[in-house]
């Protein structure tokens, strides 16, 4: 981080509470720069996902602020959300895939909602299927095809609006470690590729093999930031 | 825009057709109460113009006093005539209502003077014209207190009466069976919600703005309205044929004038379609209880 232009995303004090006085986020203070690759750890309950609605919107914080290209999510009007979505790739836990459509289906389904024309469709979903290597599945439907080759499909989905970021929930939750790897080694090309890459995970194995950003957390707060731990020796 | 218009209006028919039943259900009570509600506006109509075609066969009879000269009869005549409510106004000279009595009656009117006065034979408009014209009537000094103004009272205050029941009843049965359709409306574009929640939610994820997601539910609540709208019509029309025939069987001489289909379709229609998209719009509006 150079320290002197602002960071890509900032969480700065944020807290979170949900009905009931249940708190989802305590003090949480982070910043991510443009083309960071970054894992969110912690056990179920610990916030990870929190962390992550905050910044797809699908939750507002109660206090503090949050930031995103400059923009401060927690003033967007209700009718801004749905052009903030089109900026950032979301790869939910659940893979989120219609049952009845084919592979290309679902893709284009996803492009036809954002508003692309059906010549556009035609010429892109077969290039976006193939940037994840799932091309050759394009007339599969979902239940044809292994959890990984779920997955790529969810990110292909993800990647209809070219985003610059792109945020997944658990992403190899439901995959065998081979096939975690490989969903994996997908992220990080496109995170070579300048897409800055926000995954919340408790896959321990995977995490410490891809040697990226670890921000851990812990009831709610950050216990634990890897970027912060090789800073502190050369400060 | 095109794009975005056939992606909504495809997205609002894989409803209609994923949805059937609540569909047919929703179509089909927003028919009959429709139909309900337009036939008895639609028969309420037939009825006050036939009703008002009837205040020939209740003329008026109104008496002088006797001795009364021509001069004011002539003016007795022309301010009745003025009176709001009043057709026609006739003289009938007492000379001529007794040739007419001992034509129809000779063994009775043998050796009798003549006992009637001058009269008028006075045609009303409207069935509600009856009791105030009357009243006018009487207060007018010329007029004999006894009997004065004979008419029909009693049958023209039975007619109005019963148009008065029919247009309450009618009014309460198919305004029961309107919200009943709507709230079956309601229920069907709720359940389109259930069933396309994961659709809705990926178009959540990517972006997909508040148009995409909700104009298709707006289009499914407005096409079933739109469509029990026309079946209703059509029910209308197919009712006044029967009822026609009915009529003709029956070798009544009542002939109903012929039934505006075109404008039927676009009444009824363009009130279904409103109804379902108000109703869809609240389905669309209201959250879930349980959410």
């Amino acid at each position: 981080m150079s320290g002197e232009s602002s960071p890509y995303i900032e969480f700065k004090d944020v807290q979170v509470e949900y009905p009931g006085h249940v708190t989802g986020l305590r003090d949480v203070s982070l910043q991510i720069d443009k083309g960071d690759f970054v894992f969110f750890v912690g056990k179920t309950g610990a916030g990870k996902s929190t962390l992550i609605k905050l910044i797809t919107r699908e939750v507002t914080h109660t206090k503090g602020i949050v930031t995103l290209a400059g923009r401060d999510l927690g003033r967007l009007r209700e009718r801004d959300i749905p052009p903030l979505r089109r900026e950032m790739g979301i790869v939910p836990q659940d893979f989120a895939l219609l049952p009845r459509k084919k592979v290309w289906e679902n893709v284009a389904y996803a492009m036809r909602a954002v508003g692309h024309s059906r010549t556009e469709v035609r010429r892109k979903v077969p290039a976006i299927l193939d940037s994840v290597n799932i091309g050759h599945r394009a007339d599969a439907f979902p239940h044809q095809l292994s959890g990984g080759e779920q997955q790529r499909v969810a990110i292909a989905r993800a990647l209809i609006n070219n985003p610059p970021l792109l945020i997944a929930d658990e992403p190899t939750g439901n995959l065998d470690p081979e096939r975690s790897w490989e969903i994996m080694e997908l992220l990080k090309s496109l995170n070579l590729n300048g897409t800055t890459v926000l995954v919340a995970s408790h896959d321990m194995m995977v995490i410490h093999r891809m040697a990226r950003r670890i921000v851990t957390l812990e009831n709610g707060q950050i216990v634990h930031d890897s970027a912060h731990e090789e800073a502190t020796p050369s400060a | 825009m095109l794009d975005r218009l056939s992606f909504v209006i495809g997205e609002a028919m894989t409803a209609l057709r994923r949805n059937g039943f609540m569909t047919f259900a929703a179509i089909s009570t927003v028919a009959v109460s429709l139909f309900l509600l337009g036939g008895l506006g639609y028969g309420y109509l037939r009825v006050v113009e036939y009703a008002n075609s009837i205040p020939g066969k209740f003329d008026m009879r109104v008496y002088l006093r006797q001795g009364v000269d021509p001069n004011t009869i002539s003016q007795t005549a022309a301010t009745i005539r003025g009176f709001p409510g009043v057709a026609s106004v006739a003289w009938i000279p007492k000379e001529k209502a007794w040739a007419k009595e001992k034509k129809d009656d000779p063994a009775n009117t043998v050796g009798i003077e003549n006992p009637y006065p001058d009269g008028f034979k006075i045609t009303i408009k409207t069935l509600k014209d009856g009791d105030p014209v009357a009243e006018k009537i009487r207060r007018l000094a010329v007029i004999d207190p006894e009997p004065g103004v004979i008419y029909l009272k009693d049958e023209q205050h039975l007619i109005d009466e019963g148009l008065q029941v029919m247009r309450w009843l009618g009014t309460f049965i198919a305004s029961l069976l309107f919200v009943t359709a709507g709230v079956l409306i309601f229920n069907a574009i709720k359940l389109t919600i259930t069933y396309r929640r994961r659709e809705i939610r990926i178009m959540q994820l990517v972006g997909a703005s508040r148009f995409m997601v909700q104009v298709p539910f707006l289009i499914e609540g407005t096409v079933q309205g739109i469509l029990g709208g026309i079946i209703s019509a059509i029910m209308l029309g197919g009712a006044q044929q029967v009822f026609q025939k009915f009529l003709m069987d029956l070798d009544a001489r009542v002939h109903l004038s012929a039934f505006p289909g075109a404008e039927a379709l676009v009444i009824l229609g363009g009130v279904g379609g409103i109804y379902g998209l108000f109703c869809s719009w609240l389905a669309i509006t209201l959250p879930n209880r349980a959410q």
